[in-house]
């Protein structure tokens, strides 16, 4: 028998009993539907995060002090790597200002970002008090397009601050440019005038979208009077020293450029012998990986659940043809009696569940597209369309076709068909 | 033997076969026959008397405890599964009392069947099919399925595709059993035009009007030949 003649009988089967055939078919649907909706849902959560992140911040290079896990896929938990704010609790200060001008002369820097937080326990607006981080850092923290309103400040002790937008909208009143703020620094309090708001600044380690509700402070005087000093090594004079600095590299020199400063941490820096565990230099590059690496086992973790119902399917195909090999007993011996060889009787029943299995798919591709399209829209992500998933999918649902079908296949070749003919 | 394979289509030599069900059944014992080409041969005999299994080991649809069974020049105890399937497919064709239509498939596809097993291309199979279904009376019927047919509809269709790859033999199973007696007439007549055709027919049936049909009666009793009868046919006056 020719493999279109082959197709077309077991097509007239199934389309013989529709109702039995759909509802057959349900279990792979599921299945399928399941595993399209959380690979599309997750792969477009992965593309949004990575994509925002890569925007800002493929040519970074974070160095932090201490041994400190930034890779999410090292993490013994797996999870997100930690924030600015838990960088702080862990890592000791000690590159020092030395360093960075240091760091600012290696080849393929472009420029060096400190970051370290002030010793400031709230920010008031008005009358309203709010207990939020206050960074010291640079001007180049804060570029010029990410600006919401105004722009960044200048070095020294001009007054001037930059908010978050986070930080902004957490005050009640409208906290807007030229608007005056209050840091309370313990023991006495320091009004500062905003001059930008801005939707992100560099240099932070929030990679998950959420930015922290963070104001911005000059380092220069801020940091150098209410943030942490060591005394150089090499300069043997007391220097302000910060826990995490971040690197903007030439964006085609990125992993040359941190190779060239991790050498320069394990040689001759500050950092290097004032802390024990001296530092980690890791491109924002890296990190992204990881975290698609997470996200990739997340999305392969969650997918599998759509496996457990592709299994439930499978025993609903099987138990359907076993039914239909025993209805159909008297047409095996039929085909037999005119010349089916056992192989042709088990290619019809195979090409039958076959059928099932791809018709699961065909059907369940696209529901679980549109489910993920509403979860990626309420989500307010990006949809993103997994075709790789597509093709795993409708293989799936073809293999679990053909896997339920060949017990019930086989049996059917196996009928006698003397037995056949007389059965009733 | 007692022909060569040139001079038979079918050559029985004491044949032997064995049912164990619980206990050792009997069902042929020693049983020696020859059909020849075109020929035409009624088995009659009680139940349980081995007429059926005499036609599944002629159909190949068996093989025998002892003895040779050979069909169309090939010995049946020594072919393989997908031989004697290959030989069933091409060099003999089935008639049921049950008819045995595939039931969702239509006339002509039912009788283009052993063609689509045979690998015929689909347009010469249709045309085959076509025509045997005109030459049975059923031109008009050819998209119909078995349940939209009449019994005697039914078997003719059946005919049809016992003669669609043109078989040495024809091996026909109680075919009037489920039909009236005028249908089985036709139904008889037809077997009768096949045979004049060339095609070799072994009947089966209970039914002595019946098998007064076929040139010779082999009578059974207990898996034993117990006689070889011989008809006089006489040409039937045509209806006034």
């Amino acid at each position: 028998m020719k493999f279109r003649d082959g197709i077309g009988i077991a097509w007239r089967s199934l389309t013989g009993h529709r109702l039995r055939s759909a509802l057959t078919t349900v279990g792979i649907v599921i299945g399928i539907a399941t595993v399209i909706i959380f690979a599309s849902f997750g792969t477009s959560v992965q593309t949004d995060i990575v994509g925002e992140f890569e925007d800002t911040a493929a040519s970074e290079i974070i160095i932090v002090t201490g041994d400190v896990g930034l890779d999410p896929s090292s993490g013994g938990d797996g999870g997100p790597p930690p924030s600015a704010d838990e960088l702080g609790n862990i890592a000791l200060p000690g590159i020092t200002v030395h360093d960075l001008d240091q760091l600012s002369q290696i080849d393929g820097v472009r420029s060096v970002i400190p970051r370290g937080s002030i010793d400031a326990s709230s920010v008031s607006y008005q009358n309203e008090t709010r207990p939020q981080s206050v960074i010291a850092t640079t001007p180049a923290a804060l570029p010029e397009e990410n600006f919401v309103s105004g722009g960044p400040f200048e070095q020294g002790d001009s007054g001037e601050i930059v908010l978050s937008e986070t930080a902004a909208n957490e005050f009640e009143g409208d906290v807007g440019v030229n608007d005056t703020v209050v840091i309370d620094y313990g023991n006495s309090k320091e009004n500062f005038t905003v001059v930008g708001i801005i939707s992100q600044a560099r240099g932070g380690l929030n990679v998950f979208g959420s930015f922290s509700a963070e104001v911005y402070v000059p380092t220069d005087p801020y940091y150098r009077e209410y943030g942490n000093t060591v005394e150089s090594p090499s300069q043997g004079v007391e220097q302000a020293a910060y826990r995490q600095v971040t690197v903007v590299a030439e964006p085609n020199q990125v992993s040359e450029t941190r190779d060239r400063i991790e050498r320069y941490f394990e040689e001759e820096s500050d950092a290097g012998q004032v802390v024990e565990e001296g530092v980690t230099v890791q491109s924002t590059a890296a990190i992204v990986d990881g975290i698609e690496s997470v996200l990739n086992d997340v999305i392969q973790l969650v997918s599998g659940i759509g496996i457990l119902a592709l299994l439930v399917g499978a025993f609903g195909i099987a138990n359907i043809m076993l039914v239909s090999v025993t209805e159909r007993t008297k047409e095996i011996g039929i085909m037999k009696a005119n010349g089916a060889h056992n192989r042709e009787v088990m290619g019809l029943f195979l090409a039958e569940s076959t059928l099932l299995g791809l018709a699961g798919a065909v059907v369940g591709i696209p529901v679980g597209l549109i489910v993920g399209f509403g979860a990626a829209a309420y989500a307010e992500v990006g949809f993103t369309v997994p075709f790789g998933w597509i093709a795993v999918a409708t293989a799936m649902g073809i293999t679990t076709g053909i896997v339920a079908g060949l017990y019930p296949a086989w049996r059917a070749a196996r009928v006698d068909p003397i037995d056949a003919l007389r059965y009733e | 033997m007692g022909t060569s394979d040139a001079e038979t289509v079918v050559s029985l030599d004491g044949v032997r076969k064995e049912y164990d069900l619980g206990g050792t059944v009997t069902a042929l014992d020693g049983v020696t026959l020859d059909f020849e080409p075109g020929s035409y041969s009624a088995v009659m005999g009680p139940s349980g008397s081995g007429k059926s299994t005499l036609l599944n080991l002629v159909g190949a649809l068996d093989t025998p405890t002892d003895g040779d069974v050979v069909v169309a020049g090939r010995n049946i105890p020594t072919l393989s599964e997908s031989e004697r399937v290959a030989l069933r497919g091409t060099r003999i064709g089935f008639i049921f009392q049950t008819f045995n239509l595939m039931p969702r498939l239509t006339a002509e596809e039912n009788v283009a069947l052993p063609l689509l097993f045979a690998e015929w291309e689909r347009s010469r199979r249709r045309e085959r099919a076509r025509s045997l279904l005109d030459d049975v009376g059923l031109g008009d019927r050819i998209d119909h399925l078995p349940q939209e047919l009449s019994g005697g509809q039914r078997q003719r269709v059946a005919i049809a595709r016992a003669l669609a790859s043109d078989p040495d033999l024809i091996l026909a199973d109680e075919p009037t059993g489920n039909v009236d007696t005028e249908t089985g007439e036709g139904i008889m007549r037809l077997l009768e035009d096949a045979n004049d055709r060339g095609n070799a027919i072994i009947l089966v049936t209970h039914e002595r009007r019946i098998a007064e049909h076929a040139d010779r009666i082999i009578h059974i009793t207990d898996g034993v030949v117990e006689g070889i009868e011989s008809i006089e046919q006489t040409t039937p006056e045509p209806l006034q």
